[in-house]
């Protein structure tokens, strides 16, 4: 899980960093847009997983 | 011939009196002359009011005899003069028109905080009917408390973190002691993190009365975020683990993300500093406060792990439904009626910079949730067959959370699609939880606040009609708000930012937490009294006691 949450907050970093790296609102929108992917990865593709090993009668 | 003179009598008495009656009240005409100098200040005049026109216009008003028809009340006579031997003068009048304005913007935003405040009982009932009914008393214990536990933080913490560097709020007369953010220097702007003034509503100044009412509106929303949580958690959440939990997000979490919106922190910035249409704009808190509490929600349920019994050994969801639908129902219409708090007070105002917005900000809001739920029962009705009713409740729900980021900025028909389909997808959300990421959350509210909370924040960079004026300028950008459908794609980039915000930094702050909360008090409750229900086990009563509470059949494990 604590992958899952280091791949979800890339995500956001990456969004961020779209804020310095350049002034073209089609370059930032792809980097947010890429930035949200990263995120949803990290919850559904890699916490989700983890989670689910979790279970109360899987323990 | 006695009768006759005894009936005339009574009579002439009888007219006599009602004549009486009459000149008790008398009729306008009937009123004293006025003074010639009153009749010249009664003319229509154009140059600046002098004070012989304040002095003609006091007038002594004989109010003995009551004023049934309200026109002898509120008068120039009840305009507040600072010296009584001198009168009103031209200052006392200016005076009394700004009191006037920030008065109703006072009254209005503390009533409309009132209102959400009520929707804490909606909550309540949602969830405890959605819970089974061994459980019914420890999920009503949850959002009662949840009250004060997250204004206890909130008071103690959240708020100067929230707003203490929003500045002036102009609607409200200003609060210009709100004026401490912590911002570091970044991308060669200063990025806004976190409020630094307000502590206990006493320091720096913050014993202010538009402080005041800030407050009281703002605590009302960070509340309604926290009782979104314990919708997702129900059924297996230890109280004291609730609490601390809540403690947290209303301490930080939810203050955090609400500065960076609301309180001048970096994404209202967007616009201004980095280009990004108007920053990003959440009129009413889809995000700030709706997708705040879905993705808490989602994090919690992730370390709680489903109820047991909810899934199959293969991962196959098992229906669990609740123990009472009319409380459902009457919940949702509860919220419904508080969402006229939520979203027409966000305006601030009635009077000046939009305030008249209200309406439209209204009718927005009531179509969106009508909308939302057609949306949900047609997609339940044409895939299942039957209208579900706990499903159509949350379709109206999602409707009302789609729509209050973008009610403030978009026309009615926007506002009926952006419900539709918000109605529509709370019920693929709902089956997508469930089925794919096999999280449990017995009321929808991940899907109904966290997924249609960042669908109204996109709606505001698709559907805003640049139409709304809140005094000329938004987040510090001059104009309004306009989104993609009307020509400024930068404004869905700044909303989108905001949408990445949530998912990639409010969801990763709320797990941190409570994987604390979980590590030091432990989330879950026992499986013992997990299967006993958590009523007498948490709370020492269940929550009917007059009641035999039949065993619940077995289910597939």
């Amino acid at each position: 899980m604590i992958v899952g949450l280091a791949v979800t907050f890339l995500g956001f970093v990456i969004a961020f960093v779209s804020l310095g790296v350049t002034d073209s609102t089609g370059v930032r929108m792809v980097m947010v847009l890429a930035g949200i992917v990263v995120c949803l990865f990290g919850i559904m593709g890699v916490i989700t997983p983890a989670y689910q090993k979790t279970w109360i009668w899987k323990r | 011939m006695t009768k006759k003179i005894v009936f005339l009598f009574l009579l002439v008495s009888c007219l006599a009196r009602v004549g009486t009656l009459r000149a008790q009240t008398p009729a306008p005409e009937a009123q004293p002359p006025a003074a010639p100098a009153a009749a010249a200040a009664a003319a229509p005049s154009t140059g600046p009011i002098t004070q012989p026109d304040l002095k003609a216009a006091v007038q002594p008003t004989d109010r003995t005899n009551g004023d049934p028809d309200g026109s002898k009340t509120g008068t120039a006579n009840d305009i507040a003069v600072s010296d009584p031997a001198v009168g009103p003068t031209v200052t006392d009048v200016l005076n009394q028109i700004g009191a006037n304005r920030i008065g109703v913007n006072f009254g209005w935003t503390l009533l409309c905080g009132f209102l959400i405040m009520f929707m804490q009982a909606g909550f309540a009932v949602v969830e405890s009917g959605l819970c089974r009914a061994k459980n019914a008393n420890h999920t009503m214990m949850m959002n009662f408390m949840v009250y004060g536990v997250g204004m206890l933080a909130y008071f103690l913490i959240g708020f100067p973190l929230q707003m203490g560097g929003a500045g002036a709020v102009a609607n409200l007369g200003g609060t210009p002691v709100l004026n401490s953010e912590f911002a570091i220097h970044l991308f060669g702007k200063d990025i806004g993190l976190f409020g630094n003034t307000g502590y206990l509503l006493m320091h720096h100044g913050t014993y202010d009365v538009a402080v005041m009412v800030i407050f009281l509106f703002q605590m009302v929303f960070m509340d309604t975020t926290t009782t979104i949580v314990t919708g997702t958690c129900c059924e297996r959440w230890k109280y004291a683990a609730f609490m601390v939990s809540t403690m947290f997000l209303g301490a930080f979490t939810y203050p955090i993300f609400a500065n960076w919106a609301w309180g001048g922190g970096w994404l209202a910035m967007l616009g201004a500093n980095f280009g990004l249409g108007h920053g990003y704009s959440d009129f009413a808190g889809s995000g700030v406060v709706h997708s705040v509490g879905g993705l808490t929600a989602l994090a919690c349920a992730f370390i709680l792990g489903p109820r047991i019994g909810k899934f199959t050994r293969d991962g196959r969801p098992n229906a669990i439904p609740g123990h009472d639908i009319m409380w459902v129902l009457t919940g949702c219409f509860i919220l419904a009626f508080g969402w006229f708090g939520f979203n027409p007070g966000s305006t601030l105002a009635l009077s000046g910079n939009g305030g008249l917005r209200a309406s439209s900000v209204a009718v927005n809001t009531m179509l969106a949730g009508m909308t939302g739920s057609f949306g949900g029962i047609l997609y339940m009705w044409i895939r299942y067959g039957k209208p579900d009713a706990s499903m159509s409740g949350n379709a109206f729900l999602a409707g009302l959370v789609a729509i209050t980021a973008p009610s403030g900025f978009v026309n009615p028909i926007a506002a009926a699609i952006i419900g539709l389909v918000a109605g529509v997808l709370v019920c693929l959300s709902c089956e997508f939880v469930e089925r794919v990421l096999r999280v449990d959350d017995p009321v929808g509210a991940i899907s109904v606040h966290g997924t249609n909370g960042i669908w109204g924040v996109i709606a505001v960079g698709l559907f805003s009609d640049g139409k709304s004026n809140y005094g000329g300028s938004w987040n510090g950008v001059s104009g309004n708000v306009t989104g993609l459908f009307y020509g400024d794609a930068s404004q869905l980039v700044a909303q989108l930012m905001g949408v990445a915000t949530l998912i990639g930094f409010v969801f990763v702050m709320s797990f941190v937490l409570n994987l604390f909360v979980d590590w030091f008090v432990g989330q879950r409750v026992s499986a013992k009294s997990e299967l006993q229900g958590l009523d007498v086990p948490e709370m020492g009563a269940v929550a009917y006691p007059d009641f035999i509470l039949k065993p619940e059949p077995a289910m597939a494990v």
